[in-house]
C-alpha cells in the first residue's frame, strides 16, 4: 500500500463538507487519500453507497477488504458503466482511509482496465486532481 | 360537398383553431418565466466545490432556547456513525430536498398551474399548486415536503410551504410542524449569458428561530439527465437474497427486513 502526499486544503474542505452530512463519513479520513491495488472480488455499484470487495495483498498477508464508495448514479455521472469491473479485474483505487488505520476505505477514484473513473478527486494513476471533463459533466463531485 | 372537399375543410378549420390555440397559450407562457429543466448547483467563474447552501453548519442559526434544546436532543440520537435519514433511503423532505443534500442535481418541470421539483436522490418530489385551484388548508395532510402554494409576483414565483412535519432532522435548518418556508425563484443570466437560476428561502419557526433564517443560491442547467436513483428498492432486492439463500441451504425462505438490516449495519 503506498501513501500518496494529498492533503490539498481545499479539497480536503471541499470533501469535509461533502461528507459532513452522511452516514458514510464517520469512519473515513478524507483528509488523506491512499491507493490501494488488488483484484476485484465483489463490485456493486448500489445506493445509497456502493459496496466492493477487494483482495489485497501487502505485508499483513493477503486478504479481501470491504470499500465503500458513492451512490450508483454518481458513479454514471463519473463515466462508470455496467460492464467497466467484473470479478477478477485487477483494480487500482484511490481512496479516503480509516480514521482508525485498518483496512477499508471510501472510493473516491479508480482505475481498472485501463479506465479512470474518478468524483472530482484525485486520480489513481497521477495522483492529481480530475479534470472536470473527466467526471462526466458539470455537475459537483457528490457524497451521500 | 364531396366528401373529399368536406374533409379539406374540417383539416383547414381545425388546422385554424390548433394554430389559435397554440399562439395563445405559448403567448402566456411568455409572460412568464420557465424554469422547465435539469439543475445543478451554480458555481461563480474560479469557483470550486459545492455553491448555494451546502456546507455551512447549524452554529450561526438564530435558536430560541427551545430550538437548540430540540436540535441538541437530536445530536443525542445520532450514535458515532452520525446516521441521517438518507442513509436509510428516507427522502430529506423540506428544506434539505432544496439545498442539494450530496449535490445531485434537481428537476423542475412548469406547467401554468404547478411546479414540479423532483431531486435525483430516491426521486424525491415535491408539487407547488399556482393559482385558484388549492387543497383547503383542513384536508391537508402534513408531510416533510409540507403543502406548497405558488403565485407570481412579477416575473418572480413565490412559494410557501405550510403543513410541514415536524423537521428535526433536517441536516441544516431543523424546524418544528409550525414551520413556514417561504421560497422566491426568479430566471436571469449570469456574465456569459447563460440561464441561472436565482433562489432565496426564507423559514419562519416561532418555535425554532428567534428570526426568520434565510438563505440564497444559484442553479445552472445541466447538460445531462436526471439518473435513476432508489436506494429503498436494494432493501427488497437484498431481502429475495436472504430467501434465495435460505432455500439453497434447504431451510424455509422466511429471512425479514430486519435480517436485511443486520446484514447491512454488520459491514458498517
Amino acid at each position: 500500500m503506498k501513501k500518496l502526499a494529498v492533503c490539498g486544503a481545499a479539497l480536503a474542505a471541499l470533501w469535509a463538507s461533502a461528507a459532513a452530512a452522511h452516514h458514510s463519513a464517520a469512519p473515513f479520513d478524507f483528509q488523506q487519500r491512499v491507493t490501494i491495488e488488488g483484484v476485484v472480488k465483489e463490485f456493486n455499484v448500489q445506493n445509497p453507497h456502493t459496496y466492493a470487495v477487494v483482495t489485497i495483498s501487502d505485508a499483513k498477508g493477503t486478504r479481501d477488504v470491504e470499500y465503500e464508495g458513492h451512490s450508483a448514479s454518481n458513479f454514471y455521472r463519473a463515466g462508470y458503466r455496467r460492464d467497466t469491473v467484473k470479478p477478477g479485474d485487477k483494480i487500482a483505487i484511490l481512496i479516503a482511509p480509516r480514521h482508525d488505520g485498518g483496512d477499508g476505505g471510501f472510493i473516491n477514484a479508480f482505475t481498472v482496465n485501463g479506465k479512470t473513473v474518478g468524483f472530482g478527486g484525485l486520480s489513481p494513476s497521477t495522483g492529481k486532481p480530475v479534470a472536470d471533463g473527466a467526471s462526466g459533466d458539470a455537475a459537483p463531485p457528490a457524497s451521500k | 360537398m364531396s366528401n373529399k372537399r368536406m374533409i379539406a375543410h374540417a383539416r383547414i378549420a381545425l388546422s385554424a383553431a390548433l394554430l389559435a390555440v397554440c399562439a395563445a397559450s405559448s403567448a402566456a407562457e411568455k409572460e412568464r418565466p420557465d424554469f422547465t429543466g435539469v439543475w445543478t448547483t451554480y458555481r461563480e467563474p474560479g469557483q470550486t466545490g459545492f455553491g448555494g447552501g451546502f456546507g455551512r453548519g447549524q452554529a450561526q442559526l438564530p435558536f430560541t432556547a427551545e430550538g437548540q434544546r430540540r436540535r441538541d436532543d437530536y445530536q443525542k440520537l445520532l450514535g458515532p456513525e452520525r446516521a441521517n435519514p438518507a442513509a436509510y433511503c428516507v427522502d430529506y423532505g423540506m428544506p434539505t430536498m432544496m439545498e442539494s443534500a450530496g449535490g445531485y442535481p434537481i428537476e423542475l418541470i412548469q406547467k401554468p398551474d404547478q411546479l414540479t421539483i423532483i431531486y435525483e436522490v430516491e426521486g424525491e418530489m415535491r408539487r407547488v399548486y399556482i393559482g385558484e385551484r388549492q387543497l383547503a388548508p383542513a384536508d391537508r395532510l402534513p408531510s416533510r415536503h409540507g403543502y406548497s402554494k405558488g403565485h407570481w409576483d412579477g416575473d418572480v414565483l413565490v412559494v410557501e410551504t405550510t403543513d410541514l412535519l415536524d423537521g428535526v432532522d433536517q441536516s441544516q435548518h431543523p424546524h418544528s410542524d409550525q414551520a413556514t418556508i417561504v421560497e422566491r425563484f426568479s430566471l436571469g443570466t449570469d456574465a456569459k449569458g447563460a440561464k441561472v437560476i436565482s433562489y432565496e428561502m426564507a423559514l419562519t419557526d416561532p418555535i425554532y428561530y428567534t428570526e426568520p433564517v434565510k438563505t440564497a443560491r444559484k442553479w445552472a442547467p445541466l447538460d445531462g439527465f436526471i439518473i435513476p436513483y432508489r436506494c429503498v428498492d436494494e432493501f427488497w432486492l437484498a431481502l429475495l437474497d436472504l430467501r434465495r439463500a435460505q432455500l439453497k441451504a434447504g431451510k424455509p425462505a422466511d429471512a425479514r427486513m430486519s435480517d436485511v438490516y443486520k446484514a447491512r449495519e454488520a459491514k458498517e
